[in-house]
């Protein structure tokens, strides 16, 4: 088969997934960062430092898999763009850190509860604009995101030349303002804020949203899966109370998705932790239009039961199982994972992402138990 | 019933725990009994943590309130009597996260525990030091990441081979720890969240 055909193929799976249809094979990502370079002996400095590097040793590794496609393609420097997300300082392999350890994000209160009003009275991007040089230099800032915006054509290009999908590959980059915020101030600092002055919060959460939903309004179309990250790390419902969830999280995340939902891109709901609590909101989005993509602390079994008929799971291989486990403990969660969706609605891939320490052989094991296991027609 | 004290910290009420400390003390209550009554609403909270009424924010901002309104009591005399025994504490080598580990660290001296906390990225010989010196019975790691599972393996390889293991319940906890986790390392036990190392330190320090 050319490989052209083999994307359409691959391409058809993953579309049906989605929409909930029956698949001939369960398709199967690779979502990971660190794994890549470790795997291919590439150290941690090279990666983070050469833009070009990140995308050739991911694309590398889909290869050797030889899987579907993957959760996201990498290229660009994966440090600035993690600053972007958290507004955090971090420790970069090579520079601040030994040649080959784990890139850092140093969290800490960079952000004042001033500049909570400093959000609401400058906007929301120029106040980002004059926070970074707290952060990071901006001038490595923008080339690194001028890189990306540059490349990202020749990396998707790149992987159907190779017969691979990618499944966000929306030319957009949106985060809920709980997400920005709780990194900016830390999140301890957050979580007090979220008690003592809430108001403030709120207020400033209101203006980074609008800002956002202007932005995915504006996208651009676009003709693949469109999947797009709508990211939840500190906002987990196991680690925000009911009535602070409610007010500080949910509502953005709805509106959030129906914009996207509205220009046609596809939500990939990718909340680390345990949501458990609040699956039975997930009732409230358009169906048949996200994905979630959850990292092996939610119950996938409430997940079924509650929204089953009408979103499909992108997931969620625990990462201590790939760090710490076998290939036979790994054979049977995928087993069990396919006996419970039943050839509908499933895409298997690492949760969140395969850590720097997942045993080659486990992520081999992966791959070959969702191929033994995951055919259905 | 608990008194207006426990019940304002039980509510997370900061305002109006500091006014009811800073009345209490003007008006010349024993500030060990004002201490009593935080502690007792620490309890109240973690009960409330344990019935699913309560989530990690909210022992993130009780621990805060706690904190400030038991060094403000001690401070001024205040103290629990004796404590129901020693715990050692710290995120293991190579982990910085320590969330998880203060709000253990916050409830367990709620719960009145004598606690050493180490810190985090705590070398596996910083912790055989801390237990050799205070003597405590329990060690507790925490670790939110996979490659702090052999740091913990470590540590407790160490425990052994200073002799300690035999007198030192230990007891493991954060994120991606599981039952699989806790074999690998060799600990006594595995605690899910905060409660459950309360919980685990009263039941080895009682027997
Ligand atoms: C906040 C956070 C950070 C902050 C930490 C700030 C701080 N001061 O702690 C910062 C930004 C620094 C950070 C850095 C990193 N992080 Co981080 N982080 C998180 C996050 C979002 C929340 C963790 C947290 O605080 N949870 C809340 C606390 C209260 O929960 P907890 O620790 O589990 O504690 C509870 C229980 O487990 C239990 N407990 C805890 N300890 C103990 C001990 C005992 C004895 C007992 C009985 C019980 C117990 O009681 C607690 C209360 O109930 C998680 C994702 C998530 N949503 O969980 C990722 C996460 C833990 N981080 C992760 C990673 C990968 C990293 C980095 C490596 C990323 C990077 N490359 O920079 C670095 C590593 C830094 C380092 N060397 O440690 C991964 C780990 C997965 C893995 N592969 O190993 C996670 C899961 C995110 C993810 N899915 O990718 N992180």
């Amino acid at each position: 088969m050319s490989n052209e055909a083999l994307y359409q193929q691959r391409y058809d799976r993953i579309k049906k997934a989605i929409n909930l249809e029956l698949v001939d094979q369960v398709p199967v990502v690779y979502m990971g960062s660190a794994f890549a370079p470790r795997w291919h002996g590439m150290t941690m400095a090279e990666f983070c430092e050469n833009p070009e590097s990140s995308f050739q040793v991911n694309l590398a590794t889909v290869k050797r898999l030889d899987v579907d496609g993957v959760n996201l393609a990498g290229g660009g420097r994966i440090t600035p763009l993690l600053t972007s997300l958290w507004m955090a300082r971090l420790g970069v392999p090579g520079r601040d850190l030994p040649a080959d350890s784990l890139w850092q994000v140093r969290e800490a209160e960079v952000m004042t509860t001033d500049d909570y009003d400093a959000i609401v009275n400058m906007g929301w991007s120029a106040f980002f604009g004059s926070y970074l040089p707290r952060v990071i230099d901006p001038q490595e800032f923008g080339m690194s995101m001028g890189w990306v915006m540059q490349n990202t054509p020749r990396i998707q290009q790149a992987y159907r030349e190779a017969g691979y999908v990618i499944v966000c590959d929306a030319p957009a980059n949106v985060n809920i303002p709980f997400e920005y915020l709780c990194g900016g101030r830390s999140m301890q600092k957050f979580f007090l804020d979220l008690y003592r002055i809430p108001d403030k919060v709120k207020a400033a959460m209101d203006v980074i949203q609008a800002e956002q939903i202007a932005a995915i309004k504006a996208a651009p179309p676009f003709g693949g899966i469109r999947g797009i990250w709508v990211g939840g790390w500190r906002s987990a419902s196991a680690l925000v109370a009911p009535r602070l969830w409610n007010k500080f999280v949910w509502p953005y995340i709805v509106e959030q998705v129906e914009a996207l939902v509205s220009v046609g891109i596809t939500p990939v709901l990718h909340w680390d932790q345990d949501w458990t609590r609040d699956l039975v909101r997930l009732q409230e989005l358009p169906a048949k239009k996200c994905i979630l993509n959850p990292d092996g602390m939610t119950d996938l079994r409430k997940f079924k039961e509650l929204v089953g008929d009408r979103m499909a799971m992108m997931g969620d291989i625990p990462a201590s199982l790939l760090a710490a486990g076998t290939p036979d403990d790994v054979y049977a969660y995928v087993k069990d994972q396919v006996a419970l969706f039943e050839g509908r609605g499933l895409i298997l891939c690492p949760g969140c992402d395969a850590p720097i320490n997942t045993k080659p052989e486990n992520m081999e094991a992966f791959v070959a138990a969702a191929r033994e296991y995951g055919k259905v027609g | 019933m608990a008194n207006e004290l426990a019940m304002a910290m039980a509510d997370l009420d900061e305002e109006k725990v500091q006014a009811l400390v800073k009345a209490g003390l003007a008006g010349g209550v024993d500030p060990s009994a004002l201490l009593n009554e935080c502690r007792e609403g620490m309890t109240l909270i973690g009960q409330r943590f344990e019935t699913g009424e309560y989530y990690l924010s909210d022992l993130i901002m009780a621990g805060e309130i706690f904190k400030t309104a038991a060094a403000d009591l001690a401070a001024q005399g205040g103290s629990s009597g004796p404590t129901k025994g020693k715990v050692v504490m710290g995120t293991v080598k190579g982990d910085i996260h320590d969330i998880g580990k203060d709000i253990v660290v916050t409830m367990l001296r709620g719960a009145n525990y004598e606690v050493t906390d180490l810190g985090v990225d705590v070398p596996p010989a910083k912790f055989i030091e801390a237990v050799k010196e205070t003597g405590a019975p329990v060690l507790g790691m925490s670790g939110l990441l996979t490659i702090s599972f052999d740091p913990m393996k470590e540590t407790v390889a160490a425990l052994q081979a200073a002799g300690l293991r035999g007198r030192v319940k230990v007891m493991i906890g954060g994120g991606p720890v599981s039952e699989q986790v806790r074999e690998y390392v060799g600990a006594d036990a595995l605690g899910v969240d905060a409660q459950a190392a309360v919980a685990l330190a009263g039941q080895w320090l009682a027997a």
